[in-house]
C-alpha cells in the first residue's frame, strides 16, 4: 500500500485521479476539441475579411454564399465545442463524484482502525472537515481543473501555431509579452517581501480565526459575568490586524499585479508595431495587411486562455493543501493486526506489569505515565471493581482492553493470549462496553438496539426486556420503529443507557467493561439500570469503573487506583480494615452521601407567606 | 436583488459604488483599443478601396497611441485594484465588528440552539466570502452588463440594424438565466439535502466511533454513512447533468450575437447599406463585449452562493435581542406565575407557579425532561415565557434589562465554561477589578486553592480552549469560585450530576454551601437527599407542578415524590453482585 517515495501536490493529485483514468483521458480529449471548435470563428474571420479586402473597390463583387458559409460555419462550430465541452464536463464529474465516493468511504473505513486515542483527541470538526471540504476541494480539481487545463493549454498552444504558421514575426511579437507576463509574475511571487506578507497575512488570518472560535464559544460566559467585547480575548483587535494585513499585501502586488495585467491586454501595442514595420518591407503589403488584420483581431483572446491557467495554477496550491491533510489522515497508522490471529479459549483478564503514557497533543511535550506498572488478574466469571480518584486511571485501563490505546510497555491478556495477537474483529466480539455516555444513531430503536447484527425482532425485543426499556419503548408511538434524533424522538441519558445495556446483552460477549453509569440518571431511571445491570453482568468476566462504593461492595476484588498505580486491592471488608485510601474514600463516600443544602434563612417561608 | 445588496454591505450599498465605478473605467479602458484597431483597419481599407499607398504615417501614429495607451490603462487598473480591496476589507472588518456586537446582545437561549461552529463559520468565513464578492464578483457583474449598453448605444448611431443584431440575444440569455435560477434552486434542493445528510452522517459516525468500533461497524458496514455518500454523489452528478447546459445553452445564445451580426452585415454589405470598416468596427466591439459578459455569466452561479452567505449573515441580524430596559432589583423573592413555555413547537412548560422567597433554598425536583433546567433558565432570560410572567421582587422581568438580570444572577451549571487564559484571570471574571486577595478568598472558600497551588505555575496556569486540562470537579469549583466573588443575591444551581469521585464531591459540597449562605437559592436536584431540608420543594412532570410543599409534607402526601424518594433509597443500597 505505501509508496516509496510519497508524492505531494500535484503529482499526488494526479495518482488520486489516476482511479478514473480512462474517463478523465475522454474528458481531457472532449475538451480539447471543443477547443479546437472555438477557434472556428478565428477562421471564419479570417476568410471573410480575405473576401471582403479583396472587393473592397467594389463590395458588391463579393462572393454571398462563400460569407454565409462562414458565418453559419462559425456558429455551428461553436453549437459543436458547446455540446463537447458539455461532454468533457459530464465525464470529468462522473469521474470526480467516483473519486470522490471511494476517497470518502477509504477515509470512514480508516478511521474506524485508528486508535481510540485519535478521536479523543482531534475534534470532530477537524476530521469532517477533511472529509468535506478537503475531499470537495479534489472534485474541484478533477472535474473542472483538469479539462480546463487540458482546453487551457491546448487552446493558446494551437492558437500560436497557428499563428507561426501564418507569420511566425508576428506570432513572436505575440508570445513574448506573455511569457515576459509570466516570468515577472513569477519573480515577484518568489521575493522575500511578497513572501514575508504572506506569511504575515495568513498569521493574522488565524489569529482571527482562533480568536473568533473562542469568541462564540465563550459568549455565554461573556454575557453572564459582562464583560466587554472590545476588551474580550482580542478579537476586536485581531479583526483590525487582519484588515490592515490584507490591505497591506494588496498594496505590495498592487503594481506587479497590475503591470501583469496590463501587459497581458496590451499585446496589440506589441503586434502593431512589428506589423507596420514589416508592413514597409514587404513586397505584397496588401496580403500582407489581411495576415496584419487577423493578428490585430485574433491576439486580444490570446491571453484569456493563459489567464485562467493563471487562476487554476492558484487553485491547484490550495487543493494540493487538502490533498495534503487527506494523506496526514490517511498515513496515521491503524492498529496493527496481528499476522497470525490467535483465540483465547478461556476468558480471564490478565494486566501484566502495564505501562501507557498518553501522547501529547503535538508530541512535543512529555506526558507523565498514566500507568506505571499495573498488574492484576481479573478471573472468569468474577467481577472486579476499579476505584479511586478521578484522573487516577481507572478509565485508562478499561480502555486498554478494547485496544482504544496500546500499552506502552507490558501486556494485556485475555485466557492467556495478549490482546495484540487477536484480531481487532474477534477481540471486539470478545468484549463489550457500557460507557457513561451513550451514542445513538439516527436510525430506529430497534436498529440502534441491533447494531448491524443479524437477528430477529423477537431477539431485540428480548433483550429490551432485559435491559427494562421494553415498557417505555412500547409507549413511544412508533414502538420499536420509532426514529432517534432529528424529525424523531429523543431519549433521556437513562433511557439511552439502557438501550446501550440491551445492545451489549445482545452482543452478549464474555467480557464486559462496564462505567458504572447511573450517576446521570433521575431515580426512576436508576432502580431500571441497576436492575438491567444486574442481568447484563451474569455469567461474565466483569470489570467495572465504580463511582458509588456501595454498589461493588460485593466485588470479588477491588482494586484502588492511584496515580497510575493499584495501590490497594482486596475485598471490601478486607480494605476498610487496611485504613488505607479506600477506607479515607470511603468515609468520605458516606460523608458526602448524606449532604445536603443547608435550609435558607429561618423563616422566609413563612415571612412570604 | 436590494437586498441582495444590503446584506453584502452591511445595509450600506453606497460602498460598492467605487469599486463598480472604478471597475467601469478600466471596461472603458479596455475598449479604446478596439477603437484604435479601427482606425488602423480604416486607414489599410482607404488604401485597398482608393488604390493608393498606404498611409504609413497615419498608421504609425496610431500606433503611438496604442502604446500610450498602456500608461493610462495601468493607472486606471492600479487604482482599481486598491480601490476595490480597500472596500472590501473595510466593508468586512466592520461587519465582523458589527456582527460580534450583535451577537452579545441576543438571549442566552440563543446560544444553546446553535451550533457554535456554525455560528464561527459565519463571523470569519462568510464574511471571507462577502470580501471576495465586493471586490470582485459584484464589480465584475456590474461593467459586464453596463458596458454592453453603454456600446450598444454607440452602435445603434452607426447601425441600427447591426446594434440589433448584436444585442437581440442578449435578453434572451438573461432570460435563460432568470428562469433557471428557479429550476437550479429546486434541484439545488435535493443536492443540499444530501449534502447536510451526509455531513450529519458523518459527524454521527464520528461521535459515536467507540459504539462503532466495539460492534465492528467501520467504513462501508455502517450502511447509513456508505448510502449517505452514495446518494451525495448521485444527487451531485445529477446536478452538474441538469444545472451545466443551462449555462452552456446561455453562452450560446450570448455568442450567437456575433453570428447573427456577422450575417446580417455581410447581407448589408453586399446591398452596400453598410461599409466595411463599420463592419470590422462592429466586430471588434462585439468581441470585447462578450468576453466579460460570458466570464460574468460563469461567476454567476458563485456569486449566488455568495448570497447564500449574506443571507445567513443577516439571517442573524435581524435576530432581536430580548426587550427590558429597567434596572433590575438588587434582591428578593421570584414568583413564577402561571408560566407557559414552549421550545419551538414541543411545549415545556405549563402553568407553573410558585414563591420563592428572598433567602430561601427552593429545590426542583422531578424526573428527567420535566422542565426543572428550562425552570432556572427562565429566570435568566435565556427566552422569553409564552404565558404568564416571572416576577423578581415583584418587578415582571420582561422589563428589566437582560444584561442587568443577568449581574443579578450566578449560575453553576454542569458545563464550565474556562476561557484560554490563567487560571487567576479565570476565576477573577467573577467580578471586575477584583484583586489576587479576593481571587484567592473565594478560590479557598470554593476549595480551589489547594489543587491551584498545586499546579507548576499556580494561579497563573493557563487553561487551554475549553478548559480541558482541569477536571470535571475542578471546573466546576472554579466556577464556583467565581460565582463567590460575582455575589450575586440569587443563585442557580444545577447539583452536580456528573461522576465525581468521593473527595472531589465533598470539595464541590463545601463550595456550594459556602456560595449559598444568605442568597435566594434555586436548585435542580437529582439526588433527593441533598434537598430534604430545603425550604421549599416545587415537584415538576411533563413540564407541570404536581407537588409543592417541605420534604415531610410531600413524603406525607404519597405522591410521586415520595415514589422518587423511595426509588432512590432503594438504589442507593444496590450493590452489583457476580453471577
Amino acid at each position: 500500500m505505501r509508496m516509496a517515495k510519497k508524492k505531494t501536490g500535484i503529482p499526488r493529485l494526479l495518482a488520486i485521479a489516476g482511479a478514473q483514468r480512462g474517463m478523465l483521458l475522454l474528458s481531457g480529449f472532449l475538451s480539447v476539441i471543443s477547443s479546437l471548435l472555438m477557434l472556428t470563428p478565428f477562421l471564419s474571420a479570417y476568410h471573410i475579411l480575405q473576401e471582403l479586402l479583396r472587393n473592397a473597390a467594389d463590395p458588391s463583387g463579393n462572393d454571398v454564399d462563400l460569407l454565409l458559409y462562414w458565418a453559419i460555419a462559425a456558429f455551428v462550430a461553436l453549437l459543436a465545442a458547446l455540446v463537447f465541452l458539455y461532454a468533457s464536463a459530464i465525464a470529468s464529474h462522473y469521474a470526480a463524484f467516483s473519486i470522490l465516493y471511494t476517497l470518502r468511504i477509504r477515509l470512514a473505513e480508516h478511521l474506524a482502525t485508528l486508535p481510540m486515542g485519535f478521536h479523543t483527541r482531534e475534534s470532530t470538526g477537524t476530521t469532517r472537515k477533511t472529509l468535506e471540504v478537503n475531499v470537495e476541494k479534489i472534485e474541484s480539481f478533477i472535474a473542472h481543473q483538469l479539462p480546463d487545463l487540458a482546453g487551457a493549454i491546448a487552446l493558446p498552444l494551437l492558437m500560436l501555431a497557428a499563428m507561426f504558421v501564418l507569420d511566425w514575426r508576428l506570432a513572436l511579437a505575440c508570445a513574448v509579452p506573455i511569457v515576459a507576463a509570466f516570468v515577472m509574475q513569477g519573480m515577484v511571487f518568489q521575493g522575500k517581501t511578497a513572501q514575508e506578507h504572506t506569511r504575515l497575512y495568513h498569521d493574522a488570518l488565524e489569529k482571527m480565526n482562533a480568536a473568533g472560535v473562542e469568541y462564540v464559544r465563550g459568549m455565554p460566559a461573556v454575557k453572564v459575568f459582562g464583560i466587554t467585547v472590545r476588551s474580550f480575548l482580542g478579537f476586536h483587535a485581531a479583526i483590525q490586524s487582519y484588515q490592515e494585513q490584507a490591505v497591506q499585501i494588496s498594496r505590495t502586488y498592487k503594481h506587479p499585479y497590475t503591470l501583469f495585467f496590463v501587459i497581458l491586454s496590451s499585446i496589440l501595442a506589441f503586434v502593431l508595431p512589428v506589423g507596420l514595420y514589416l508592413l514597409g518591407r514587404e513586397p505584397d503589403p496588401q496580403a500582407f495587411a489581411v495576415t496584419l488584420l487577423l493578428f490585430l483581431v485574433m491576439a486580444p483572446g490570446l491571453p484569456m486562455p493563459v489567464l485562467k491557467l493563471l487562476n487554476i495554477g492558484g487553485n491547484l496550491r490550495m487543493i494540493a493543501e487538502g490533498v495534503e491533510r487527506i494523506d496526514a489522515l490517511l498515513d496515521l497508522a491503524p492498529v496493527a493486526e496481528p499476522a497470525r490471529p490467535q483465540k483465547p479459549r478461556t476468558h480471564d483478564i490478565t494486566f501484566d506489569d502495564v505501562h501507557f503514557t498518553y501522547a501529547g497533543t503535538d508530541g512535543t511535550e512529555e506526558a507523565p505515565e498514566a500507568l506505571a506498572g499495573v498488574s492484576f488478574v481479573a478471573g472468569e466469571n468474577t467481577l472486579t471493581a476499579l476505584v479511586g480518584p478521578s484522573g487516577g486511571g481507572k478509565s485508562t485501563i478499561a480502555n486498554l482492553i478494547p485496544r482504544f490505546w496500546d500499552v506502552t510497555s507490558g501486556a494485556v491478556r485475555i485466557g492467556g493470549v495478549d490482546i495484540r495477537d487477536m484480531g481487532t474483529a474477534h477481540l471486539m466480539d470478545t468484549v463489550s462496553f457500557v460507557f457513561q455516555d451513550v451514542h445513538l444513531f439516527r436510525d430506529t430503536i430497534e436498529e440502534n438496539i441491533r447494531m448491524g447484527r443479524n437477528i430477529s425482532h423477537e431477539q431485540v425485543v428480548a433483550a429490551a426486556r432485559a435491559a427494562r426499556c421494553h415498557d417505555f419503548i412500547s409507549a413511544l408511538p412508533e414502538g420499536y420503529a420509532t426514529r432517534i434524533g432529528e424529525g424523531g424522538t429523543y431519549l433521556s441519558g437513562g433511557e439511552g443507557q439502557r438501550l446501550a445495556i440491551a445492545r451489549a446483552l445482545l452482543k452478549n460477549a464474555p467480557i464486559l467493561v462496564l462505567d458504572e453509569a447511573t450517576a446521570f440518571a433521575d431515580p426512576e431511571n436508576e432502580a431500571q439500570i441497576q436492575q438491567g445491570i444486574s442481568s447484563l453482568i451474569r455469567g461474565k468476566t466483569v470489570l467495572v469503573i465504580a463511582h458509588r462504593l456501595t454498589s461493588i461492595r460485593e466485588a470479588d476484588q477491588i482494586l484502588v487506583v492511584d496515580k497510575g498505580r493499584i495501590v490497594e486491592r482486596g475485598r471490601h471488608e478486607e480494605l476498610l480494615h487496611a485504613e488505607g485510601l479506600y477506607r479515607r474514600m470511603w468515609d468520605a463516600y458516606t460523608e458526602a452521601e448524606t449532604w445536603h443544602l443547608p435550609a435558607g434563612r429561618t423563616g422566609a417561608i413563612q415571612e412570604a407567606a | 436583488m436590494k437586498r441582495f445588496v444590503d446584506n453584502i454591505t452591511g445595509g450600506n450599498p453606497r460602498a460598492l459604488l467605487a469599486p463598480c465605478l472604478v471597475s467601469l473605467c478600466t471596461g472603458f479602458c479596455q475598449i479604446v483599443p478596439s477603437l484604435l484597431v479601427f482606425a488602423v483597419f480604416d486607414t489599410m481599407y482607404l488604401a485597398y478601396a482608393r488604390g493608393e499607398a498606404m498611409n504609413m504615417a497615419k498608421l504609425w501614429g496610431i500606433c503611438g497611441l496604442l502604446v500610450a495607451w498602456i500608461a493610462v490603462e495601468y493607472a486606471a487598473r492600479a487604482r482599481a485594484h486598491e480601490k476595490t480591496a480597500m472596500v472590501a476589507y473595510d466593508l468586512s472588518a466592520v461587519g465582523r465588528v458589527a456582527l460580534a456586537e450583535h451577537l452579545r446582545t441576543l438571549p442566552l437561549g440563543f446560544f444553546g440552539s446553535r451550533d457554535p461552529a456554525a455560528l464561527t463559520t459565519m463571523l470569519l468565513g462568510d464574511y471571507n466570502n462577502v470580501e471576495t464578492t465586493v471586490s470582485f464578483y459584484v464589480p465584475q457583474l456590474v461593467s459586464a452588463v453596463i458596458l454592453p449598453i453603454i456600446v450598444f448605444f454607440i452602435m445603434l448611431l452607426f447601425s441600427p440594424q447591426m446594434a440589433l443584431a448584436m444585442f437581440l440575444p442578449l435578453p434572451v440569455c438573461f432570460a435563460i438565466m432568470w428562469l433557471s435560477s428557479g429550476l437550479q434552486k429546486k434541484i439545488s434542493g435535493r443536492h443540499v439535502k444530501a449534502r447536510e445528510d451526509s455531513a450529519g452522517r458523518l459527524q454521527e459516525y464520528l461521535l459515536g466511533m467507540r459504539d462503532i468500533k466495539s460492534h465492528n461497524l467501520g467504513g462501508e458496514r455502517f450502511e447509513a454513512l456508505r448510502e449517505a455518500f452514495a446518494r451525495l454523489k448521485r444527487e451531485s452528478l445529477r446536478m452538474e447533468i441538469i444545472v451545466v447546459p443551462i449555462v452552456l445553452i446561455a453562452i450560446a445564445a450570448l455568442r450567437s450575437g456575433l453570428t447573427l451580426m456577422l450575417l446580417v452585415g455581410t447581407f448589408l454589405l453586399v446591398g452596400g447599406e453598410l461599409s466595411l470598416p463599420i463592419f470590422l468596427l462592429f466586430l471588434l466591439l462585439g468581441m470585447r463585449v462578450v468576453e466579460p459578459l460570458s466570464v460574468a455569466l460563469v461567476h454567476y452561479a458563485e456569486l449566488r452562493y455568495t448570497a447564500l452567505s449574506a443571507e445567513r449573515i443577516m439571517a442573524i441580524r435581524r435576530e432581536r435581542p430580548l426587550p427590558g430596559t429597567g434596572e433590575a432589583p438588587r434582591g428578593g423573592d421570584i414568583r413564577f406565575d402561571r408560566v407557559s413555555f414552549a421550545y419551538q413547537d414541543t411545549d415545556v412548560l405549563h402553568d407553573v407557579s410558585f414563591l420563592a422567597p428572598a433567602g430561601s433554598v427552593t429545590a426542583l425536583v422531578g424526573p428527567s425532561g420535566s422542565g426543572k433546567s428550562t425552570v432556572t433558565r427562565l429566570i435568566a432570560r435565556f427566552w422569553e415565557v409564552r404565558q404568564g410572567a416571572i416576577f423578581f421582587d415583584g418587578h415582571d422581568i420582561k422589563t428589566c434589562d437582560p444584561e442587568s438580570i443577568l449581574s443579578r444572577i450566578s449560575m453553576v451549571f454542569q458545563d464550565v465554561y474556562l476561557f484560554k487564559d490563567t487560571i487567576r484571570n479565570n476565576i477573577a471574571v467573577g467580578r471586575q477589578g477584583a484583586t489576587d486577595q479576593d481571587v484567592e478568598e473565594a478560590a479557598r472558600k470554593a476549595c480551589c486553592h489547594d489543587f491551584i497551588v498545586a499546579l507548576p505555575q499556580g494561579y497563573d496556569t493557563p487553561v487551554g480552549e475549553g478548559g480541558c486540562t482541569l477536571s470535571g470537579g475542578e471546573k466546576q469549583r472554579i466556577s464556583i469560585a467565581r460565582a463567590l466573588l460575582k455575589d450575586a443575591p440569587v443563585i442557580l444551581l444545577d447539583e452536580a450530576t456528573a461522576s465525581l469521585d468521593p473527595e472531589n464531591e465533598i470539595s464541590v459540597q463545601q463550595g456550594i454551601n459556602a456560595l449559598v449562605a444568605n442568597k435566594t437559592v434555586l436548585i435542580i436536584a437529582h439526588r433527593l437527599r441533598t434537598v430534604r431540608k430545603a425550604d421549599w420543594i416545587v415537584v415538576l412532570d411533563s413540564g407541570r407542578v404536581v407537588e409543592q410543599g417541605t420534604h415531610d409534607g410531600l413524603l406525607a402526601e404519597g405522591g410521586l415524590y415520595r415514589h422518587l424518594w423511595t426509588l432512590q433509597q432503594q438504589a442507593a443500597g444496590w450493590s452489583m453482585r457476580a453471577a
